[in-house]
């Protein structure tokens, strides 16, 4: 046991501090030892090896506390209600369409859900899909939501009518914010991708939402053939007279029915924890991408949401020491 | 001498880390009406030098090199500021366990792991408490480990490779400076539980800011004024005293030093290279 703490003191010693230093193991017992000598002199165990732990010299600056609260795991959480949907967009992260299995949540499991995740300190809710409205009683679900949280419903805004309008109209306004898709604005290039007609449908919706007193932010998802898309947009936004915060527009991720955009893993997202019926995600934009999975059900929360800090964590402080140790010139 | 009002200050380069240290130092400094700037040498024999040649101000001597700076300037130089670690520094000498508490007397005809030849608390000061028990050079082996030489025995090697000797029972006690120690047993003794401590000594002065007769006065009292005004409990200024091993900056207190003079005159070592 000596000998492993002589390794140590010199080893760990001479590092300079920021830096990680590999210290080699005599058996499976020694890694207690190592751990509760790093604790005593201020030092980190980073990752732990087959026959060797990585010390990282000095104590590590929580990657976490450096992220705005709204971004840090487990402020925000993402629900998939649903997979299936009446557009079929060709850049879909999750390959939604009206054939899709529905993969439904329903709306115990959400309640059960929502308890945990409200106990566990989670402050905001996004509700996806799919398309949430093909689900005939969505407006369950977002009253139970909005009771418990502000929650945004992410939408196409095309199925407003007859019954789901009815049910839309009963819903309360406080405390819910209706995200509608939106990619361009003319016809032209969100038709494209999302299906003939339906530019008009979801302009109309948008429309219906605001003229119903719902708070409405308008969402585009551009890819490579966008132009001036963006520019255009924004001048439309300002028509429909929404706020700079009533706006987004972010890039195609190369997920689900995407061939193309933004390569995503978790080494390169900030963590949103989202939920389905089919388990939980490191990211909305990657719900049915195996690799971003992080585990098979939801439950109990607290400790999914641990795992996914602690992970994140790992990635930072791994990339960050890579940055500093890797230079190749 | 600086021609500008900072004062320049030398440190030897014996980690990575002294880098950062002498970093924040500076910029604690800097908002002062003493500012300060810092030059690394590789070596104490070099600093002492350097010092005594005008080209800085200060220096951040260990034990051995204050001494060496003392004889040099026939006494003039003086101490202007140490850690609190630098009033209680001790050697310890480490055995295997069970090997139970012993005075120096009983070290006759063991086998004696000692540290670099610079090193007040692994070399110098081990070989004057045993000589002045009546142990000697024929009296005992000494299993000698130069390492790092130059560096004063700051970096550790040579306690740390003597430690290693009395593992393989290649020596039977190892002297080392009780900040190596402190470190092995900062997460329990028990994680060295095959080693003890058979013998410290008292406690002794380790190292110091020496300043030469020159230097002005004035200039150096507001100087350590604002160093000893460091505090444990600010975060900023405690990340500097963690890294540099103290909690609190104190006046100098010379008595420690005595028995250091005492063994570097009766062992004849040089005043420098």
């Amino acid at each position: 046991m000596s000998a492993l703490i002589l390794r140590l003191v010199e080893q760990v010693g001479a590092t300079p501090a920021g830096s990680v230093t590999e210290v080699a193991l005599d058996g499976p017992d020694d890694l207690a030892s190592v751990a509760r000598w790093c604790e005593a002199t201020g030092n980190e165990v980073l990752t732990v090896l087959p026959d060797a732990v990585e010390i990282h010299r000095g104590r590590i600056a929580d990657p976490l506390a450096s992220l705005p609260p709204e971004r840090r795991p487990g402020h925000r959480l993402w629900v998939y209600t649903n997979f299936h949907c009446n557009l079929a967009c060709d850049y879909c992260c999750v390959e939604s369409s009206p054939t899709a299995a529905p993969r439904v949540l329903s709306t115990a499991e959400l309640s059960r859900l929502l308890e945990a995740a409200v106990a566990s300190g989670v402050e905001e809710l996004y509700i996806t899909g799919g398309e949430p409205f093909m689900l005939i009683d969505m407006d369950e679900r977002l009253r139970l939501a909005t009771s418990l949280l502000p929650t945004t419903v992410l939408t196409n805004a095309m199925l407003f009518r007859g019954e789901r309008l009815r049910r839309l109209e009963a819903l309360p306004r406080d405390n819910l914010t209706l995200q509608i898709s939106l990619d361009s604005a003319t016809p032209g290039l969100h038709d494209r991708h999302r299906g003939s007609g339906s530019f008009e449908r979801a302009l109309d919706g948008i429309r219906c939402a605001l003229d119903l007193g719902f708070r409405v932010r308008v969402a585009a998802t551009l890819g490579e053939d966008a132009g001036d898309t963006e520019t255009e947009l924004e001048r439309l936004f300002s028509d429909l007279g929404l706020d700079d915060d009533q706006r987004v527009v972010r890039r195609v991720a190369r997920q689900g029915a995407a061939n193309s955009g933004l390569t995503v893993s978790r080494t390169s997202l900030v963590p949103e924890v989202c939920v389905t019926a089919e388990g939980v995600w490191w990211h909305p934009v990657a719900a049915i991408d195996p690799a971003m999975k992080v585990a098979d059900h939801w439950a109990p929360f607290d400790e999914v949401l641990d795992s996914v800090r602690e992970e994140y964590r790992r990635h930072r402080i791994r990339g960050d020491v890579l940055a500093s140790t890797f230079p190749c010139a | 001498m600086n021609d500008d009002d900072t004062l320049l200050v030398g440190a030897v380069a014996y980690t990575a880390n002294v880098v950062p240290i002498w970093e924040g130092i500076k910029e604690y400094f800097a908002d002062s009406d003493t500012p300060m700037d810092f030059v690394l040498y590789s070596n104490y024999e070099r600093q002492v030098e350097e010092l005594l040649a005008g080209h800085i101000d200060l220096a951040w001597n260990t034990n051995v090199a204050w001494v060496r700076t003392l004889r040099r300037t026939n006494g003039t130089a003086r101490a202007v500021a140490m850690r609190d670690t630098d009033l209680t520094f001790r050697t310890l000498f480490i055995g295997r366990q069970g090997t139970g508490r012993l005075s120096l007397s009983d070290f006759g005809g063991r086998r004696i792991a000692l540290g670099s030849r610079d090193s007040g608390q692994a070399r110098i000061l081990p070989v004057h408490f045993l000589t002045e028990a009546g142990i000697g050079a024929d009296d005992a082996e000494w299993v000698i480990f130069d390492s790092d030489v130059g560096k004063h025995g700051d970096t550790g090697t040579s306690d740390l490779d003597a430690l290693r000797a009395v593992l393989a029972d290649d020596a039977d006690v190892a002297a080392v400076g009780v900040n190596t120690w402190q470190a092995m047993t900062a997460g329990g003794e028990d994680l060295v539980a095959d080693l003890e401590v058979v013998w410290e000594s008292e406690d002794y002065n380790h190292c110091n800011f020496t300043a030469l007769e020159g230097l002005d006065e004035d200039r150096v009292e507001r100087w350590v004024q604002h160093l000893l005004a460091m505090d444990w409990e600010n975060p900023e200024h405690r990340h500097i005293l963690e890294l540099e091993g103290l909690r609190e900056w104190k006046r100098p207190e010379l008595e420690g030093y005595r028995s250091l003079h005492e063994a570097m005159e009766s062992q004849g070592i040089a005043d420098g290279w």
